[in-house]
Parts: structure tokens; C-alpha cells; sequence
């Protein structure tokens, strides 16, 4: 087999992997680097934007009774700083770092679906776009970050500004969950060879555990957001307390995804301070092995805490004191995290550059943020602080602690391999010191504001209660931390004017981003490197063994491993530059304002995604009649290992395995509303609605159990060729399906559903599980429909049958996610009786 | 406008402790305070632990032999796990007596005072003395208190920092929290959970007496309104119906004849505002200057307060205040 190309490949490579020119361009790119840096420059814009939204707070708050700023605008200000800083800066950026160099870390030439990479970050950049345009015109959300019902809801805050929360969170939280379901696809599946897991660098195990984290928490706040937009614009009772809805639902759902929210964006941060810091003391980190199994302990571990937010909400003191515990547990694998720094800095040379200079700052500053993690998860000591300016200071501690030093850490040191150019070590250290200083003077001050009593969220305060001194101090420190970011910034633009250029691995870096050029060519490796050990280019003595990959198809491709040991077994084709992705952002987009708009607008945006699916794969199928397969050159990997599917899945395949787990996880968060506000009513479901029907629910739920078995078999048959029991199978389960969708309408005719959602917060629960679910149905119908057509074109064998597999197993899915949804809405009223 | 001399509210010249919870006056905060101040110095020595050996590290003689992994692995092992183990159980361990603690020294309430918040003023009733009144919670010293903690529209938060923790007030369901002032005073009270617009001017006083000075209060508090004396009270009272004040405002004890009242609880129980410390949720000192501006114009003091601003001729507002000003 050959290992390097052949000058003539190498030209070919060059063309087919051409990034796309002219304006049109910007809406094209599909490349991972492009996007990635995308995302970073996005993200580090709305940082800058969010971080004067905080300079102009602490102006207002320099001085009690101070009128530079009034409460209506204050409110807003201090919700969007939230809210960007969450959701448009820290989740994104940190994507973007994966984006971009998750594929150059493990040595691949792009995403597992670049397309969808692309449409992630338009949904981010539109929803970010939408929420900051709102704030000039004086309608920003103004509930908070964190949004409590009631005050959100339709009573309490009737102007569009929540709507603008509500909706677009639910909007953004797509880009964040396509960006984790194909991170998480492309560290299974495009590694290099040789590239175990015990082989991957810790930045790239990181991403992994950030990925899983993201696909099990973003589902909560979707269906919470997707509740409050409910209860504003349809007039559902999910929160509402006098119908029967629960203002702790949101609470509880909002932090079940708000707590490990912090760990998601600490968790990429903890992966980046242990590649950096290998490079600047000359050593491979020390306890790799302690490391990777402290990032996956927090990942899980975090799940369990959500409820040290809601201390003084009045829930059982048995159930905190449990809560208390997991807080103060997660201190372990952080432990971990440190005390591997301090011993690889402490068996290393430190080499006194800047990214070395942030790693440092972290360790100080996270280590008192995770201090007061531990003071604050104490239920007693939190009853005092918990929301006030000791609060304020423990989570920046954290925050800035723990994510942005590390981020600035990275940006520096990959700022040479993102623009082939250096950064000056002068303007560096003055930067980091300035933003040193000026955080731990802005907030190490608010610990002591917030034991004087100080709480947070207020536009002004009265004077003389010995707050006055306390926040000048810390309105004179933002400056100057504003003032070091400030630098930092300025350093990153003139080293893009004036860098002394870089070579491929300036630092003497060990991953293997730096064994290619800096910036990398469009498709990152000529030849895919083959990988030895945990750090390649300490280890390899300068030459890398190369595994090729002919570029005879002429099309944009990567070598895919297996799973758990990275053996190659399949060409993955890669997409070329298209618009697609850029038009299906806009019609989703439409669809999302509509909803806040005007109702009657949003059928036109469906039809509109419709069309820009049936667009966006278009081109596949175009592809696919010129998909002949090539006799390959002697000794090249064969063509037909393009998509061949025996025992080997494609991508697309665990793209969509992991789609079923968000959406198990949706369905979950549904299920634990439905129970979560059954345990708080008098009387579940309410007299006048009574208990539903069983009779027709019964026959459909078989209706639908059976629809499993003909597309079962049709699979089954295409892997032997038979493609007569393919047709009558997927024949067989589309009719099924129907009938079940046809029935459902028939039993919403009837009069126990006559009373529509909006009566109790029993029915709205109950319609909203039971129309999502019927959505997935329908889905489920039409994209049976169009694998069907293929079929009776007689497009799959028995060795091309990837969209057949991928439609069995969300068919599968969709059958059998119904039956814990009708044991909740069927059978548990009479089984659990009605009400506590 | 004769108004704006309002706008800017003058500072409370009252003698009130500064809201300090380090400085408790009520064992809740004094035996969280304890809690605090052993946490502080366990994680001083974490912290100066952590950065000594940082500085060590960077700066500290190599060894002469190879730097070894199995010395950084036990580093690991000690600094990483057993210590934070160690510690947290450590902390575990005083968190849980702290509260037990406390559950024992405040026990159950003697007298229960419940608490209802509004967007954006603190309605507060004694059930077992038929007293209601707003803003300002009056407590006989040594007596743990039973705060019962319900909100009529937004989630609230009750906290009175020299006393004890906080706990929120949430619509449909009912908190409680115990508290007890040890101390003769006037303390603070702010509400700790963002509730709109106006949470920053959502304060109250809690005002601790002697168990003989707390029952002079609530005997005081217990009498209806009288019949004012002296014209200009007299007109005041004919004002405070007609400029409608009366709908959203109780006066125990004032004939207003056929007036739906059904809203009457809108805003605070006006029956002895004149016995008060403060108006507007603890924002302004009661003062008649103070009370003339806040009825004329209550948005320049908390924009976007629910209370409308009353336009009234100069006389008529002078003959309200002065028989709000009758309402001791």
C-alpha cells in the first residue's frame, strides 16, 4: 500500500480541495477551518460586545443612587451580558477551538459533515445577530439569564423581549447540538490510524466529553424554553400556578442543563491548559490515564448537582444535604486536573512565554473559584451568599478562572498555527498581567460586597450601607481589566498585520496540528499520518509515516477507522463548497421568528425547510447516479469501501444515533414534566378533564409496535439482495405508520381533548408529548417515503443500503420511545390514581 | 414641575445597622458565620498549599535525578484525591452541624408572621394577633419567629442578612423560615431574587424589641383608624376616596361607604403608616416631604412602581398627607 501521494495525486488534491472564491464565498465554505475560526472570531465579537454591556453596569454601579443607567435598561443589560456570555461567547468559541483543530489533532482533512458544521454556525451567528439587534431597539429580554417563571411569562412580562429569549435560546441551542453530535462523530469515527483512545490527546478527549455533555444537557433547556414560548405565545399553563403549572419546573429543567452548562464550557478549557502546558515545560503531562478519567468523572458527576441553585427554594433538607455532597464531590477530578499541572510543571523546565502566563493565571484564580464552590455548596453558608455579590464573585472566579485565562491561553499559542504569523512576547505579558489584575481587583472585592449584604440583579443601591466603597473599587478594576483585554486584542490584530511568520510547529509542540503547515492547506494532510504513541512528533523524530489516500475518485475524501481502535476501513466522502447550509439557517430562522411573530406564518417556513432539505440533498442524489464505481489504481483503497456497510457503519449512521439520544433525552425531560407537575396537583388528571380513553390509544399503540416488523425485515432482506421483500417491507411499515397518525387524529376528535391545551397545565403537557411525538411520526413518513422511491428504483444492494439502515433505526426509535409516552399518558392515571 | 425636588430620595438618616452578615444578631447567622470563618481558613491553607507549589515548581532547584513520573503521580494521588476527600469531609461534616445546630437553638417558632411579596413591597400579617401592616416586621428579641413565605405574583426572596439565611417566596406554594434577633435593633431586609423592575427598591425593616415594647406594638397596631381630628385631616380622608387611593390601599376602620374593594390589596395596609420608618419598601425616610413626593410622583423615585401617580391640587395633596399622617 502506498504511504505518500505521487505528485500528480498531489496536484489533483489541490483542485479538488480549491476553497470556493469570489463574495458568494462567505456563504459557501463548508471547511472545517473556516468555520472554525468563524465561530472563534463570532464568538470573541460577542465577548467584546457582552463585555461593555458589564463596563457600562459597573458605571452605573461606581456609585449608590447613581442615574447614568435606569432599571429598565440596566435590566436588559444584565440579561444579555448573561445570556452572550453563555451562550454566544463561551459554548461557541469553545466549539469553534474544537472545530477547528479537532480534525488537525487527529489527523483528518475535515468534520464528518462539514455541511451541517456550516448550517450551525449561521443558526449561531443569526440567533446572536437577532438577540443584540433586539437591544437597540430597547426590547432585550430583561428576565435574566436564567429567565424564573413567572416573571417571564405572559403575565409578568407581556413585551416582546422574552419572546426574543425564549424562542431564539431554543433556535441557538441547535448549532450548539449539531456542533456536538458531529465533533462527537468525527473523534469516533475520522482518526487517524493508529490513533486509540489511549493515544488521543487530552484536548481532543475533552471535546468528546464536552460533546456528550452538550447532547444530554441542551435537550432539558429545549424543552424548558420550548415550554415558556409555549406559555407566552399559545397560552399553555406549564408555569402558571394558578392553572395547575409549576414555576420550580423551569427552575429544575433550566438547571439540570445550567449546571453541567458551566462544566461544558470548564471541561474544552481543562483540555486546553493540558496542551499547552506540555509544551512550554518540555514534558508530556503527568497522570494521563488520572486526567482523562477526571474529564469523564466531572462530565458525569456535574449532572448531579443542578440542585445547589435551588437551595433556597424550600426543597427537603435530606434531598439537599445529597446535593451538597455531589457539589462538593466534583472538587476530586478538579483536584486531579490541578494537582497533574502542578506536577508536570514541577517535573518540566517552564519556559516563561505568554500562553504559559495564562496557564498560570488559571491554576491561581480557578483554584479560589473552586474554593468557594465548595463554601457555596454548603447548604447553610449558600442561604446567606446565594444571590448576592459573593456569588457574583465565585462563578467570574470560575468563569473567567477557568475558562476564558485557558482560552487566551490557547488562542496564543494556536494563534500561529490559525495565521502562519507570531505573536510579539512583548505586548503579551502586559496583557495578561493588566487582565490579571484588574479581574482579581474587580472581584475578589465583590466576595466582601456580598457578605455586606449586597444583592445581585439591582440598578442602584441606597448609600451609606458600606456598599460605596466596595464597588468603586470594583468599577475602577473592570477598567483595568477591560484595559488588558483590551491589549490582548490589539496584540492579536497587529500580529495578523506584522507577525514574524511561524513555521510549522513554532513551540516544539508534540500534536499533530503542527505537522502540517501553518495555516494548514485546505485539506489539512496531503497524507494521512499514522500515529504511534501519545505524542507523535516528540516521538517520531521528525518522520511521520503517512497513510494514503489516492485521490482517484476525484472528490473531496478521508480515511474512516474503526471505532476503539482506529484500524482503516472506509473512504469517507466529504462535501463540496454549497450554499445549501447557508439557506436552510434562513428558512429555520424564519420559522423561529415566526413563532414569536405571527403563528400563521410558520406553516410557510416549514414548507421552506422542506424545500431546503430537498435542496441541500439534491446534490447527493446527483452524486450518487455519477457514483459508479471506479476500478481503484493497484494497491489504492478500494472505491468500495465508500459507504459499504457490512458490520462497518457509515458516519451518517452514528450522526443519527446520536441524534436519537438528544431526542430520548427531549422525550425524557417531557416525561419528567408530566410527572413533576402531576406530584404538585390536587387532582391529576383535573375532574372536569377526566381520565383519558384507553381503547383507541391501546389498538394504536399496537398499530404502531407492528409497523417495526416489515421495515425490520425489509433491512434484513436488503443484506441478502432481496429486493422484493425491501419493497414489501418498507410498503408494509409506511401503511402502519399512516394508519397510526390517521387514528391519533380520530382519538383528538374526541371530546376528552376538546378542551384544548391552554384549559390546565395537565393538558398542556399532555398535547405537547403527544403532538412532538405525531411530529416525529409524520417525519418519520416522509423520509420513509423518499428511501422508498429509492428503493423501488432498485438504488440499494447488499452492499450499499446506509440510508436503509439509518431509516430502520430511527423508525425503531420513534416506535419505541411511544411506549414509556403512553404508559405515561394512558396508563399511569390508573394506575397511580388521580392526584397526590 | 413642582416634582422633580422628588426625584432624587433622600438617604435614610435612621440609625440602622448596615446589613453586614458577618456581623449576626440572631443565632441562624451567627452559626453561619462560624461555618464561614472555619471554611475561610481551611481554604486559605488549600490556596496557599496550591500556590506554593506552583511557585515551587516554576521556581524551586530541580532534582539531580531524571524527573520521574511516579513522583508526579503521587502527587496526584495525595494533592488530587486523599486531600480533597480528607477536606471535604471535613467541610461535610461542619456544614451538617452547622445546620443541626442551628434546627436546635431556634427550634419551632413561638409567634408566626407571614410574609406575602408583591411586585415590588412586602405585605406582612400576624396571624395570632390580627395585625397586618407592610414593610416592616416588628419581633419581640430572644423569640424565634416563624416566617410564613407566600408571593402573590413573581418569585421573591426574603433575607435579612444580620439575622439568618434567605428563603424564596414562590406563587402556589408556602415557605417557611425561622429567625430569631437576639439583639434590640433595626435591620435590614432586602429581597434576594430578581422580581422585575423594581428589585432593587424592594427592602423592608425588621425591628426587634423587648417582649414588653413588642406588645405595646401590637396593641398599637391592633386599634382601627379614628375619625381624624381637625379640618384638614377631615378633607385628607374625603381625598384618600376620591382620588381613588382607596381602591388599591385598606385603612382599617375608614367609612368608604359603597367602594368595590375588591382590589383593596393591590398595595400596602395604609391603617398605621404614620407608625412606619420608612415608605416605598424601605427607599424613602416616612417623612412628610418624602410622602408628598412619593403619592405626587412614585415613578421618579421607583419607575415603573404599579402606584399611579395621583395628580392632585397642591391643597388637596397637603390635606392627605396630613391625614395619612394621622394614621399612627
Amino acid at each position: 500500500m502506498a504511504t505518500t501521494l505521487s505528485a500528480q495525486d498531489n496536484e489533483t488534491l489541490k483542485q479538488i480541495w480549491q476553497p470556493p472564491a469570489g463574495i458568494l464565498s462567505f456563504f459557501t465554505a463548508v471547511n472545517h477551518r473556516t468555520v472554525g475560526l468563524r465561530y472563534i472570531i463570532t464568538g470573541l465579537t460577542f465577548f467584546i460586545l457582552a463585555g461593555i454591556a458589564a463596563l457600562l453596569m459597573r458605571l452605573q454601579l461606581m456609585f449608590p443612587e447613581n442615574t447614568f443607567m435606569n432599571a429598565e435598561l440596566y435590566n436588559q443589560f444584565f440579561t444579555m451580558h448573561g445570556t452572550t456570555m453563555m451562550f454566544l461567547f463561551a459554548v461557541p468559541i469553545m466549539e469553534g477551538v474544537g472545530i477547528y483543530l479537532v480534525p488537525l489533532m487527529i489527523g483528518t482533512r475535515d468534520m464528518a459533515f462539514p455541511r451541517l458544521n456550516a448550517f450551525g454556525y449561521y443558526v449561531f451567528l443569526i440567533s446572536g445577530i437577532v438577540l443584540w439587534v433586539s437591544l437597540l431597539f430597547g426590547s432585550a429580554p430583561d428576565g435574566g439569564w436564567f429567565a424564573y417563571t413567572p416573571l417571564t411569562g405572559p403575565r409578568y412580562s407581556p413585551g416582546i423581549g422574552t419572546d426574543f429569549y425564549a424562542t431564539l435560546l431554543t433556535f441557538l441551542e441547535l448549532a450548539a447540538l449539531v456542533a456536538a453530535v458531529e465533533l462527537a462523530v468525527t473523534i469516533l469515527k475520522l482518526r487517524a490510524p493508529g490513533m486509540s483512545f489511549n493515544r488521543l490527546p487530552i484536548f481532543v478527549w475533552a471535546i468528546l466529553v464536552m460533546s456528550f455533555m452538550i447532547m444530554f444537557a441542551m435537550p432539558s433547556l429545549i424543552t424548558a424554553s420550548a415550554q415558556l414560548a409555549l406559555d407566552r405565545t399559545m397560552g399553555t399553563q406549564f408555569f402558571n400556578p394558578t392553572n395547575g403549572g409549576d414555576p420550580l419546573l423551569w427552575q429544575h429543567l433550566f438547571w439540570f442543563f445550567g449546571h453541567p452548562e458551566v462544566y461544558i464550557i470548564f471541561v474544552p478549557a481543562l483540555g486546553i491548559v493540558s496542551t499547552v502546558l506540555p509544551t512550554f515545560v518540555g514534558r508530556p503531562i503527568v497522570g494521563y490515564f488520572y486526567l482523562v478519567l477526571s474529564l469523564v468523572a466531572i462530565g458525569i458527576v456535574s449532572f448531579g448537582l443542578w440542585v445547589h441553585h435551588m437551595f433556597t427554594t424550600g426543597l427537603p433538607i435530606l434531598g439537599l444535604s445529597f446535593f451538597t455532597i455531589a457539589s462538593m464531590m466534583i472538587a476530586i477530578p478538579s483536584g486531579i486536573q490541578i494537582f497533574s499541572s502542578l506536577a508536570t510543571i514541577r517535573l518540566g523546565k517552564p519556559v516563561f512565554k505568554t500562553p504559559l502566563l495564562y496557564v498560570l493565571g488559571f491554576i491561581i484564580i480557578f483554584v479560589i473559584g473552586g474554593i468557594t464552590g465548595v463554601m457555596v455548596a454548603a447548604v447553610p453558608l449558600d442561604t446567606q451568599v446565594h444571590d448576592t455579590y459573593f456569588v457574583v464573585a465565585h462563578f467570574h472566579y470560575v468563569l473567567i478562572g477557568g475558562a476564558v485565562f485557558p482560552l487566551f491561553a490557547g488562542l496564543y499559542y494556536w494563534f500561529p498555527k490559525f495565521t502562519g504569523k507570531m505573536l510579539n512576547e512583548r505586548l503579551g505579558p502586559i496583557g495578561f498581567w493588566l487582565t490579571f489584575i484588574g479581574f482579581n481587583v474587580t472581584f475578589f472585592t465583590m466576595h466582601f460586597t456580598g457578605f455586606a449584604g449586597m444583592p445581585r440583579r439591582v440598578y442602584t443601591y441606597l448609600p451609606d450601607l458600606g456598599w460605596d466603597m466596595l464597588n468603586l473599587i470594583s468599577t475602577l478594576g473592570s477598567f483595568v481589566l477591560a484595559a488588558g483585554i483590551g491589549v490582548f486584542f490589539i496584540d492579536l490584530i497587529f500580529g495578523l498585520w506584522r507577525g514574524k511568520p511561524a513555521g510549522d510547529n513554532p513551540w516544539g509542540a508534540s500534536t499533530l496540528e503542527w505537522a502540517t503547515t501553518s495555516p494548514p492547506q485546505p485539506y489539512n494532510f496531503a497524507s494521512i499520518p499514522i500515529v504511534h504513541s501519545r505524542d507523535p512528533l516528540w516521538d517520531a523524530n521528525g518522520e511521520l509515516e503517512t497513510y494514503a489516500v489516492e485521490p482517484y475518485l476525484g472528490r473531496r475524501e478521508t480515511i474512516g477507522t474503526s471505532v476503539l481502535d482506529a484500524r482503516p476501513e472506509q473512504r469517507v466522502e466529504l462535501p463540496k463548497p454549497t450554499i445549501t447550509p447557508f439557506i436552510l439557517a434562513l428558512a429555520t430562522a424564519f420559522t423561529f421568528i415566526s413563532l414569536m411573530v405571527n403563528i400563521v406564518l410558520v406553516p410557510i417556513g416549514g414548507i421552506l425547510i422542506a424545500l431546503s432539505v430537498v435542496a441541500w440533498h439534491w446534490t447527493d442524489i446527483e452524486d450518487h447516479k455519477a457514483k459508479e464505481v471506479k476500478q481503484e489504481p493497484e494497491g489504492a483503497l478500494p472505491s468500495s469501501a465508500i459507504i459499504s456497510s457490512k458490520g462497518r457503519h457509515p458516519t451518517f449512521w452514528w450522526g443519527i444515533l446520536f441524534l436519537i439520544l438528544i431526542e430520548a433525552v427531549v422525550f425524557a425531560s417531557l416525561i419528567v414534566s408530566y410527572f413533576y407537575l402531576r406530584a404538585g396537583a390536587e387532582e391529576w388528571p383535573p375532574e372536569l378533564v377526566g381520565r383519558p380513553d384507553l381503547l383507541l390509544p391501546t389498538i394504536n399503540t399496537v398499530i404502531l409496535l407492528l409497523s417495526s416488523i416489515p421495515i425490520y425485515l425489509a433491512d434484513h432482506g436488503i443484506q441478502r439482495g432481496n429486493q422484493r421483500r425491501l419493497k414489501m417491507g418498507i410498503v408494509g411499515s409506511f401503511i402502519l405508520g399512516a394508519m397510526f397518525v390517521v387514528i391519533k387524529f380520530i382519538e383528538y376528535g374526541n371530546v376528552n381533548y376538546a378542551y384544548g391545551w391552554t384549559r390546565t397545565a395537565y393538558t398542556s403537557i399532555v398535547w405537547m408529548i403527544i403532538l412532538y411525538h405525531t411530529v416525529h411520526v409524520i417525519t418519520l413518513l416522509i423520509k420513509t417515503c423518499v428511501v422508498g422511491i429509492w428503493a423501488f428504483q432498485e438504488r440499494f444492494d447488499s452492499e450499499r443500503n446506509a440510508a436503509l439502515q439509518v431509516n430502520g433505526l430511527y423508525w425503531h426509535f420513534v416506535v419505541l420511545i411511544w411506549l414509556p409516552l403512553y404508559a405515561t399518558i394512558y396508563l399511569s392515571p390508573y394506575v397511580l390514581g388521580s392526584g397526590s | 414641575m413642582q416634582t422633580t425636588q422628588f426625584l432624587t430620595p433622600m438617604p435614610l438618616p435612621l440609625q440602622i445597622n448596615p446589613p453586614y452578615s458577618l456581623d449576626p444578631r440572631g443565632p441562624g447567622a451567627a452559626h453561619i458565620a462560624d461555618l464561614w470563618w472555619i471554611m475561610f481558613f481551611l481554604g486559605t491553607a488549600i490556596f496557599l498549599l496550591v500556590a506554593g507549589l506552583m511557585f515551587f515548581g516554576l521556581f524551586g532547584r530541580q532534582d539531580q535525578s531524571a524527573p520521574n513520573e511516579q513522583q508526579g503521580l503521587r502527587w496526584i494521588m495525595l494533592g488530587g484525591i486523599v486531600m480533597p476527600a480528607i477536606v471535604l469531609l471535613v467541610v461535610f461534616g461542619i456544614t451538617i452541624r452547622s445546620a443541626v445546630l442551628n434546627a436546635n437553638e431556634v427550634g419551632t417558632g413561638e409567634i408566626t408572621v407571614e410574609v406575602v411579596g408583591h411586585r415590588w413591597w412586602w405585605e406582612v400579617h400576624y396571624p395570632e394577633h390580627s395585625v397586618v401592616t407592610a414593610n416592616e416586621i416588628h419581633l419581640p428579641v430572644g423569640v424565634p419567629v416563624e416566617f410564613i413565605l407566600r408571593s402573590n405574583d413573581v418569585i421573591h426572596s426574603f433575607w435579612v442578612p444580620q439575622l439568618g439565611g434567605k428563603m424564596d417566596l414562590i406563587p402556589g406554594r408556602q415557605n417557611t423560615l425561622i429567625l430569631q434577633a437576639d439583639e434590640a435593633g433595626i435591620y435590614r431586609g432586602e429581597c434576594a431574587e430578581f422580581c422585575g423592575l423594581q428589585h432593587a427598591r424592594m427592602h423592608f425593616m425588621v425591628i426587634a424589641h423587648t417582649t414588653e415594647e413588642f406588645e405595646q406594638w401590637i396593641e398599637s397596631q391592633q386599634a382601627v383608624a379614628v375619625q381624624p381630628q381637625g379640618e384638614l385631616a377631615r378633607r385628607g380622608e374625603q381625598v384618600f376616596i376620591s382620588a381613588g387611593c382607596v381602591y388599591c390601599h385598606t385603612i382599617d376602620g375608614l367609612d368608604d361607604g359603597a367602594v368595590d374593594r375588591s382590589d383593596s390589596d393591590l398595595g400596602p395596609n395604609l391603617t398605621h403608616l404614620a407608625s412606619r420608618t420608612t415608605i416605598a419598601a424601605g427607599t424613602l425616610e416616612n417623612n412628610r416631604g418624602n410622602l408628598s413626593g412619593w403619592i405626587a410622583n412614585p415613578h421618579g423615585i421607583k419607575p415603573g412602581v404599579l402606584m399611579p401617580a395621583t395628580l392632585l391640587p397642591g391643597e388637596d395633596l397637603q390635606a392627605l398627607v396630613t391625614y395619612l399622617e394621622t394614621l399612627q
